[in-house]
């Protein structure tokens, strides 16, 4: 029973994974329902962050300079956060983020999603 | 003699359909421990909520279709349920609770509590067992609609559900005293929340409805992030503005991959104690409507009668102190719907988890 769950008729494009796997301390994986794989760096996920410390929570301002950042960001622990994000434990100790899948999704690295922007 | 093999009745079983899941119920795994005596047939069909509206159909398609195969004499059906789990939760307390579904409305004084407090207590009256936890923290209505007021005892530190009408419930009002309010900012309600769901001796529950406060705001986000819901019922009545307001929490819902279980619309019509003349006071059908346009399940109509505000207040829901007027049957039949509803979602739900691979 690996239907797609459609959660909601409203959010036709809503996009969901298929399956989320920790590579060790260094990426995070997650498969898509619609077949897209994304893999994402600890660090890079840092500076996605998106939690009221990161991002000016009215202007939608970037608060947190990358460079600031130590050099080597691990992630510790990534959790299900009910049915619509993760939360990432990373080893600087930050942890209150809540990574929304639709984010997620639109901060894909790869080479066929980032030309989009 | 004509022997009757297993197989044979597997098939003709084979031919009887759930409407709600569309499959049929061998294949559903609802059919177990078939018996063959010489002509005699037993088995068991197992639904996925004792709630369910299509129990006594499925009961006879099966019964005819399988005394239709030669030599088959007699046949005894034994009808029982095992509510499926939605997902593991992770929370230790909550693992042997099977559902949650959240009832929200757009805004407030639409009969949300009234309505959920009917729903639970019907489920009960079918045979599941149910809890209720009371997450308004503004107008926290639930002891006084089950009748039961004072404050919570905790037992192994675990706080300790009232139990009434065949539920067991949990109340943000337990929190305060009398007539003081929860004027709390976002971090308590948070916390108050939290507690009511892990800190709760819920135990093992079939269905877990928790009545949402109007809107949208700091305990909808808690219980989001907290759980895994098993789905949202959302309330309105015909009005609510072209039910705008009732978008508004629908889009919460989606924002948050909930799944939408259904509209319900309260205070549909009143119909006269005088003449019984039907009027209606709020238009009729508004959400019948939307539901068809934005493709959600309706799952009923509740009149506006004053029969249900008097059982309320007197700390009795009307489908167990007048369980044979209309609006109870109109309340059970709703609720059995919901159920279906519920078993939909707990068959196409996948739950996620992070696989961790060492490198």
């Amino acid at each position: 029973m690996s239907q797609p769950y459609q959660a909601n008729p409203l959010s036709e494009n809503f996009p969901l994974p298929r399956e989320l796997r920790k590579l060790g301390r260094k990426e995070l994986k997650i498969t898509w329902q619609d077949g897209h794989l994304s893999v994402y760096g600890f660090r890079y996920l840092r500076t996605q962050c998106q939690c009221a410390f990161c991002v000016e929570e009215i202007t939608g301002r970037k608060l947190l300079v990358d460079s600031c950042l130590p050099e080597v960001l691990e992630g510790m622990g990534v959790s299900v956060v009910g049915q619509y994000a993760l939360r990432i434990d990373f080893s600087d100790g930050h942890n209150s983020g809540i990574y929304a899948y639709k984010h997620l999704r639109k901060a894909c690295p790869c080479e066929l999603c980032r030309p989009a922007k | 003699m004509i022997e009757v093999k297993t197989e044979q009745v597997l098939d003709a079983l084979r031919k009887v359909q759930d409407p709600d899941l569309q499959r049929d119920i061998v294949s559903l795994g609802f059919v177990h421990d078939v018996r063959i005596c010489e002509g005699n047939v037993a088995f068991e069909i197992k639904l996925t909520t004792p709630a369910c509206p299509v129990k006594e159909k499925l009961e006879m398609e099966a019964r005819e279709l399988v005394l239709k195969i030669p030599g088959v004499e007699q046949v005894s059906i034994k009808m029982t349920a095992e509510v499926r789990s939605h997902q593991t939760l992770e929370k230790e307390n909550l693992k042997k609770v099977r559902n949650i579904v959240a009832v929200g409305s757009g805004k407030g004084g639409v009969g949300k509590s009234t309505v959920t407090a009917n729903l639970a207590v019907s489920l009960a009256m079918d045979g599941a067992k149910v809890g209720l936890l009371d997450a308004d923290i503004y107008g926290p209505s639930i002891p006084t609609l089950m009748g039961m007021q004072g404050e919570t005892t905790v037992r192994e530190n675990l706080i300790q559900p009232k139990f009434a009408h065949g539920i067991k419930f949990m109340s943000m009002g337990f929190f305060a005293q009398g007539d003081q309010p929860l004027i709390w900012r976002g971090p308590m309600a948070h916390r108050a929340v939290e507690q009511s769901l892990v800190d709760v001796d819920w135990g093992e529950l079939d269905y877990l409805l928790i009545d949402l406060p109007p809107g949208t705001g700091d305990v909808h986000l808690t219980l989001v992030q907290t759980v895994g819901l098993t789905g949202g019922v959302m309330v309105s009545t015909p009005q609510d503005v072209g039910l705008m307001i009732s978008m508004k929490t629908l889009r919460m819902f989606e924002q948050t991959n909930v799944r939408i279980l259904g509209l319900i619309e309260n205070m549909s019509y009143h119909l006269c104690s005088h003449c019984n003349g039907r009027e209606e006071i709020f238009g009729h059908g508004g959400a019948k409507l939307a539901s068809e346009r934005l493709g959600i399940p309706f799952l009923g109509e509740i009149p506006l009668e004053t029969a249900i505000r008097e059982k309320s207040d007197l700390g009795a829901p009307i489908v167990i102190s007048l369980p044979n007027s209309p609006v109870a049957k109109t309340y059970r039949d709703i609720a059995r719907k919901m159920a279906a509803q519920v078993s939909i979602a707990g068959y196409s739900g996948s739950k996620l988890e992070v696989i961790e691979e060492p490198v």
